[in-house]
């Protein structure tokens, strides 16, 4: 097992949910999709473990030396994932 | 009445939690002993979030959709579901996979943690999020708890 290449993958997925959300509240074409899977939220859940899983086979050939480097890329992605998506929610409640 | 559903994803979801703060804890100053302790509760603990992912989800595409969200989002507490459960249930997805990560560190590091520094910092810090991350959203759950209850006593239905 490859760690930072779990890392690595955790960081890009962090991200991808908050687009994921996002996008789908956006574009009703895009929530559609999500929604193949009975619902929105299980298309999201699914796919973000799919894209985990993706991302981790496309790291796992790299450097396995993991660092303190990677670790605050991922707390970083986690912070301004969840912040992009509180701040989205006001907006689209306020706006 | 509520759910056994929602009973079981708060419970689940906080004794989830909890395991990560054990861990958190072992690896402050870890030995053999308290890294194979900490092997274990990990597992515990993304067993219970998994738990808790099914059980939420499930009542939240069941009944949630049908039952609750009308009701808020007819009354004057329309934000609890608006903003909080709409944010609640995407920051939610970030927890299962922040605890396969922990949990997969602490197998594929186990002795090793002891000699090194930057996986057993990362555990560390993993551990702390996954913590304050699900009281949030455990303080999110309560928050929608009582938009549904104050809609319900505005006599929205």
């Amino acid at each position: 097992m490859n760690p930072r290449a779990l890392v690595r993958s955790a960081t890009i997925v962090m991200v991808l949910i908050a687009v994921f959300t996002i996008w789908s509240e956006m574009s009703g074409a895009i929530k559609w999709f999500f929604a193949l899977a009975s619902h929105h939220w299980i298309g999201k859940s699914v796919l973000s473990l799919v894209f985990f899983g993706l991302l981790y086979l496309a790291f796992a050939k790299g450097n396995d030396e993991l660092s303190l480097k990677d670790t605050y890329w991922l707390l970083g992605s986690v912070v301004v994932s969840g912040l992009a998506i509180v701040i989205f929610y006001v907006w689209h409640f306020l706006r | 009445m509520m759910s056994p559903l929602i009973f079981l994803h708060a419970i689940v979801g906080e004794i989830g939690l909890f395991a990560f703060l054990w861990v958190l804890i072992e690896m402050l100053n870890p030995t053999e002993t308290r890294i194979k302790r900490a092997k274990i509760v990990a597992v515990i603990g993304v067993v219970c979030l998994l738990i808790a992912w099914v059980a939420g989800g499930f009542y939240y595409v069941n009944t949630y959709g049908d039952v609750v969200k009308p009701t808020i989002k007819e009354s004057d507490f329309k934000w609890a579901h608006s903003i909080v459960m709409e944010t609640k249930e995407h920051v939610f997805l970030f927890m299962p996979i922040l605890a396969l990560l922990v949990t997969s560190l602490l197998w594929r590091y186990d002795k090793e943690l002891i000699k090194k520094r930057d996986a057993r910092i990362t555990i560390i810090l993993l551990a702390g999020l996954i913590f304050l991350l699900g009281f949030a959203i455990a303080g999110m759950g309560a928050m929608i708890g009582a938009g549904y209850r104050m809609a319900l006593e505005a006599g929205v239905i």
